[in-house]
């Protein structure tokens, strides 16, 4: 075999086989790890809830599908029977909170109403309340 | 003076009484709360294809649901949908239901056999339900069966049913459209809890 086809054959064989391991990754992709991402935002969790209630449309555009760093209090703590944990944090609203759900993983005990917090997520944008998910803690103080 | 104080300690004693039997008129006003809410509710559907098994969680659907008319209104952000594989959620959210266009879904309906239903005792309830639910845009009248399941501190909802995307106008690609089912099957799992009556 002549040595250009030889050098040919390797460079095909090589772009076939990077294309194929990139597809691998790119499908076995996870989701980002909140706890290393670095958030687009870092407000309150009062804050963010009247941007929310004051003008959803500006504060979707602002918020959704960014990673926020909220801190506030934990206003109650809701496990489902799936193991996810979701948790309310207080706003300057009675009805209307922020909820942050975290992965399946999380230890319910560590939360407790009342307790300061702050957590990172990804905002999915608002129904009642602020939708925070695959929420993970930064600081959790008593 | 005598009559006096007895005058006093009879008001003392009526208020007293006129106090009591507020507080337990309000205790029972709490109790028969009409109205149910969530706003953790369950909502997933799954695809089984020979190639390939999807499903997709969220965990944050807020519901109401009025017991004196049967009443039921559902509310689903598209973005709080998980995926195992994050190209997945991208694709469900970026090509087919195209969420930041369509940020919401809903259910209104209707448990149309609430008389047999006793929300006053304990118990599994099977219903049917009936309503509008609309997905990308599109309302779809639906009629489905499900359980009221009345428990101590509260009501649970659970049905399960089948929606095919492309009444709901969510165009799949043929490449693609192999790996999903035709039929989705939805799962719905609400905890109502009463709303506190001011």
């Amino acid at each position: 075999m002549k040595t250009y086809v030889k050098i040919a054959l390797f460079v095909v064989s090589f772009i076939a086989l990077s294309g194929i391991l990139a597809a691998l990754y790119m499908f076995n992709l996870k989701h980002t790890d909140m706890a290393k991402a670095r958030p687009d935002f870092i407000l309150s969790a009062t804050v963010l809830q009247k941007e929310f209630e004051d003008n959803e449309t500006t504060a979707s555009a602002k918020y959704i599908n960014k990673i926020l760093e909220v801190s506030g209090t934990i206003a109650s703590v809701k496990p489902a029977d799936n193991n996810i944990i979701s948790i309310s944090l207080v706003t300057g609203s009675d009805i209307s909170s922020i909820i942050c759900t975290f992965p399946a993983i999380t230890d319910p005990l560590k939360f407790k109403t009342g307790d300061e917090i702050k957590l990172r997520g990804e905002c999915s944008g608002f129904l009642m309340d602020v939708l925070l998910n695959n929420c993970a803690v930064i600081v959790n103080k008593k | 003076m005598v009559l006096c104080i007895n005058n006093l300690t009879l008001n003392r004693i009526i208020m007293k009484r006129l106090f009591l039997l507020l507080f337990f008129l309000n205790i029972l006003i709490a109790v028969n709360a009409q109205k149910y809410m969530t706003k953790n509710g369950y909502i997933g559907f799954y695809s089984h294809t020979p190639m390939e098994d999807i499903k997709a969680d969220n965990n944050q659907v807020a519901g109401v649901l009025d017991i004196t008319t049967g009443d039921m209104v559902f509310q689903v952000l598209i973005k709080s949908f998980h995926f195992e594989r994050a190209l997945m959620e991208e694709h469900f959210n970026e090509n087919y239901m195209e969420s930041d266009k369509i940020p919401k879904s809903s259910f209104k309906g209707k448990i149309t056999n609430l008389s047999s239903v006793n929300f006053a005792k304990e118990g599994t309830y099977d219903v049917t339900v009936e309503g509008d639910l609309t997905i990308h845009d599109v309302t779809n009248k639906i009629s489905t069966k499900g359980t009221i399941e009345v428990v101590s501190g509260g009501i649970n909802a659970n049905s399960k049913f089948n929606i095919v995307p492309e009444d709901y106008k969510i165009s799949i690609p043929g490449v693609v459209r192999e790996k999903i089912d035709k039929n989705l099957a939805v799962t719905v799992t609400m905890k109502f809890t009463p709303v506190a009556t001011k």
